[in-house]
């Protein structure tokens, strides 16, 4: 029964003790190196490799790499929710649904009822639509939440019913008919052709991301100098910058890389009047806006976690629940909000989806809280409470939706897909667990 | 213990989503409809009195208009056009002469359907229409309505037992009719097919109707296929991303999509309007949805086939009635005698399906299908007729 915190930062300071040779193991230990993350890292990197051969070279190309962002912004959005619900010992099974019931009612209100009101393409449907999305997601989030927490019904209970609900709300608001075409502001928050930053845009978010790693060292180096805690050694530090500045402006890299197909740079040439030159135009393609909308999210999601006492609540009743009444905190509205945020990153990532799409359909978001949860776990989160990052169950996105695109690529059929899928789920929880246990000795 | 309990937690959990989500939505609709119970049997007194006693006995299913009841199983009322349009045409056909409408949505289960269609028999229905989730999982449902003299209709999938009648849009030509429009649009190059769901047989009648066109052309190199696979539940998202994965191999050298369904095509669209190709690329659908109906007034999908969903509601609906009445199954009007995938000569009733382009768009707008406002909405003035 150990209140075991998040990132396992803290708790070791003194067990290391000085020895002549350090090992390649205790060396990155010293260093604070996140073994687990550093394990799906290599994992992933095995996937993406194996997939590249497999699939005759074509994975590891700049236009697939950023198809690949692109999908996976949906599910890592909301897996960043998912983990924190996880982690308060609760779940939450009707994200799928409720993605398909707020996406529906959001696609009604721009195609439908807004250009009746505004006119049709009017500049401000898509920021109401998003509003909608978003408040939508939090009144459902919440709904359920308060239902949890101060009505007592476990959430496992309050979510399932939540799924069918929300699924028959899906088909109900339009009697199951697919709504389209999305406002044309709005579609850019799907990607697409011109959702993205560009190239420009693109390496200024790459440089502030650097800037903004190199100062969350510093400020980590500097918090733990004044509370005397242990110090990661030197080199650690500087690996740790170059390595994170590498990783970033090379995905930025790899964005630009990927031109802007070349039927869409000629309407681009001929609306601002640009001659099309001979061997054409290599406009680069950047950060896609899902992309960037889900880093958005990862970032203040983990802010949310780590640094705010919300985040240190949820884990705190997560670690251990009575603990946490005794110690005064207000457990209930805390996991009341906890549903809530869940629901408003729905909320997001159902204007995501319905964004790419173009189009709101009765099936939205079928199954999606099974790669949610899916992502969370294989990302580390324990499902018996008090464990798990978001950055991990980001990445656990990632190796859930690498599997699946490389599979299409590879032309596998939809049936062996799942059973692939399934299986890593099942092995990637199993080698997490006997790891942690081996740890735990 | 505690990581024990997590794995098995995780698998649970899985398990209980995955089975949710096959029963999901049924709950919400419509079931077991009683309210159109209200049909006035008893005000209209054209009926002979005697026959009154024969409604409850499904040993001796005819008897005359006025104590019919026919059932309906639906495998999932969730989709647009079954509450649209074939429910109201079914009805009608059925009310028209005096009958009684009940049914029930087995929320895409086929266990559920079985059930389902044994509750029909006992709330007295003298014939069923069966929307059938799974065609092979229903048949001991169907031996023991036919075993009890209650007559099957096999409402669009088929259901392979030679005693039903199978009543549906001729699927191998709904898919001939889509590979028409497109080969004759691109008579050589590079082809992508999007089937739909693995375990619908229309997913193969479809691609059989495409094959009846293209197949020589593929044979003799002037067609290539660089992409064909099944698509889940027929899902408009998985559609789009199994388009891009194709334009990524192929590198955007496609230049016709074969996509089995409207929904499909949605996605199809989407991931070529990415690419800067929608519209260029022509893409195929059926079933006339109306966003469809819209992308083909924009030029961005070349063809959906219309099946009339009416049509089909109402023919199911007469057949259903005719043979309540006593009239045996080859004698019911329409039908023609249908070889199945499985062997079985099936009595069947094969409607003609149209195919909808740009050039006939007004024929569903005459038929009050879509408005003119939903059809034309974001169109060029002057590219479509209809739109002015």
């Amino acid at each position: 029964m150990s209140v075991t915190e998040a990132p396992p930062s803290e708790t070791q300071q003194g067990e290391t003790s000085v020895s002549p040779r350090p090992s390649l193991g205790s060396a990155l230990r010293s260093a604070e190196f996140d073994m687990r993350t550093l394990g799906m890292l290599g994992l992933l990197i095995v996937i993406w490799i194996g997939f590249h051969i497999l699939s005759g070279g074509t994975f590891l190309t700049p236009r697939n790499l950023w198809n690949l962002s692109v999908q996976f912004s949906p599910v890592a959005i909301m897996a960043t929710g998912m983990v924190l619900v996880i982690v308060s010992r609760n779940i939450d099974l009707s994200v799928g649904s409720m993605l398909g019931a707020v996406g529906m009612a959001i696609a009604v209100l721009q195609a439908e009822i807004l250009p009746d009101i505004l006119g049709f393409g009017h500049p401000a449907i898509w920021l109401i639509a998003v509003g909608a999305a978003l408040v939508l997601g939090g009144l459902i989030g919440l709904l359920q939440g308060v239902i949890v927490a101060y009505v007592g019904v476990p959430s496992f209970i309050v979510t399932l019913g939540g799924l069918l609900v929300w699924r028959g709300v899906n088909w109900w608001i339009t009697s199951g008919r697919t709504v389209a075409p999305m406002d044309s502001t709005f579609q850019l928050l799907g990607g697409g052709s011109r959702g993205s930053l560009g190239e420009v845009g693109s390496w200024i978010v790459g440089v502030l991301a650097c800037v903004g790693i190199v100062a969350i060292l510093l400020y980590d180096r500097r918090q733990r100098m004044r509370y005397g805690f242990k110090l990661r050694p030197t080199w650690a530090l500087v690996t740790l910058a170059v390595v994170g500045s590498a990783a970033v402006l090379g995905a930025v890299w790899v964005m630009n890389s990927y031109y802007l197909p070349e039927n869409v740079a000629m309407q681009l040439a001929e609306e601002r009047g640009i001659p099309w030159p001979e061997g054409g135009l290599k406009i680069p393609m950047g950060i896609s806006y899902p992309v960037l909308i889900a880093i958005g999210v990862m970032l203040l999601m983990g802010f949310v976690a780590n640094q705010r006492r919300f985040g240190r609540y949820i884990y705190s009743i997560g670690g251990n629940p009575e603990a946490a009444v005794l110690s005064g905190i207000n457990t209930r509205w805390t996991i009341a909000k906890t549903f809530m945020t869940m629901g408003i990153l729905v909320g997001v990532a159902a204007a995501v989806t319905v964004a790419r799409l173009n189009a709101a359909t009765s099936g939205l978001g079928t199954l999606a809280e099974l790669y949610v949860i899916a992502a969370a776990v294989i990302g580390g989160t324990s499902l018996a409470g008090g464990l798990g990052t978001i950055p991990g169950a980001v990445l656990g996105a990632l190796v859930m939706q690498s599997l699946q695109s490389g599979m299409v690529l590879m032309n596998v059929d939809a049936p062996m897909q799942d059973i692939v899928v399934g299986i890593v789920l099942v092995v990637a929880v199993a080698v997490d667990v006997y790891y942690r246990k081996r740890a735990a000795q | 213990m505690r990581s024990l309990r997590t794995t098995w937690a995780l698998m649970v959990a899985l398990a209980l989503v995955l089975a949710a989500c096959g029963g999901g939505g049924g709950d919400t609709t419509t079931t077991a409809a009683a309210a159109p119970a209200t049909t006035e049997p008893a005000a209209e007194e054209t009926t002979p009195p005697e026959t009154t006693g024969t409604t409850a006995a499904p040993v001796e299913p005819g008897g005359t208009e006025g104590d019919i009841t026919v059932g309906v199983s639906w495998n999932n009322y969730n989709e647009e056009r079954w509450a649209r349009w074939d429910e109201p045409a079914i009805r009608a056909a059925i009310e028209e002469v005096g009958g009684r409408y009940i049914s029930t949505d087995a929320g895409s289960s086929a266990e559920q359907q079985l059930a389902d269609v044994e509750n029909l028999i006992s709330q007295g229905a003298d014939a069923i229409i069966i929307l059938a989730q799974d065609g092979t999982a229903i048949l001991p449902a169907v031996e023991s309505a036919l075993s009890q003299g209650i007559p099957v209709v096999a409402y669009d999938r088929l259901i392979e037992n030679p005693g039903a009648l199978y009543v549906t849009f001729d699927n191998v030509g709904v898919g001939r009719l889509m590979a028409e429009v497109i080969y004759e649009m691109v008579p050589t190059g590079n082809y992508v097919i999007i089937k739909g769901n693995q375990a619908d047989a229309n997913a193969d009648f479809l691609r059989e109707g495409f094959e009846q066109v293209i197949g020589e052309a593929v044979a003799n190199g002037d067609i290539t296929i660089v992409g064909e696979t099944y698509t889940d539940n027929w899902d408009p998202a998985l559609a789009q991303t199994e388009m891009e994965q194709f334009l990524t191999q192929a590198n955007n050298e496609v230049d016709a999509v074969l996509s089995e369904n409207d929904g499909m095509a949605g996605g199809v669209v989407a991931a070529l309007e990415a690419q800067g190709l929608a519209g260029q690329v022509p893409v195929s659908g059926q079933d006339a949805d109306l966003a469809a109906l819209n992308r083909v007034a924009l030029g961005t999908q070349a063809v959906s086939v219309w099946k009339d969903a009416r049509e089909l509601g109402r023919a199911a609906g007469e057949a259903a009635v005719a043979m309540a009445q006593g009239t045996p199954l080859e004698e019911v009007p329409g039908t023609i005698i249908f070889d199945s995938p499985g062997g079985n000569q099936m009595v069947s009733i094969l409607l003609e399906p149209v195919p909808i382009t740009r050039d006939n768009l007004n024929l569903v707008v005459d038929a009050e299908w879509i408005t003119i406002d939903q059809l034309c909405q974001g169109v060029q003035p002057g590219t479509v007729e209809v739109c002015g």
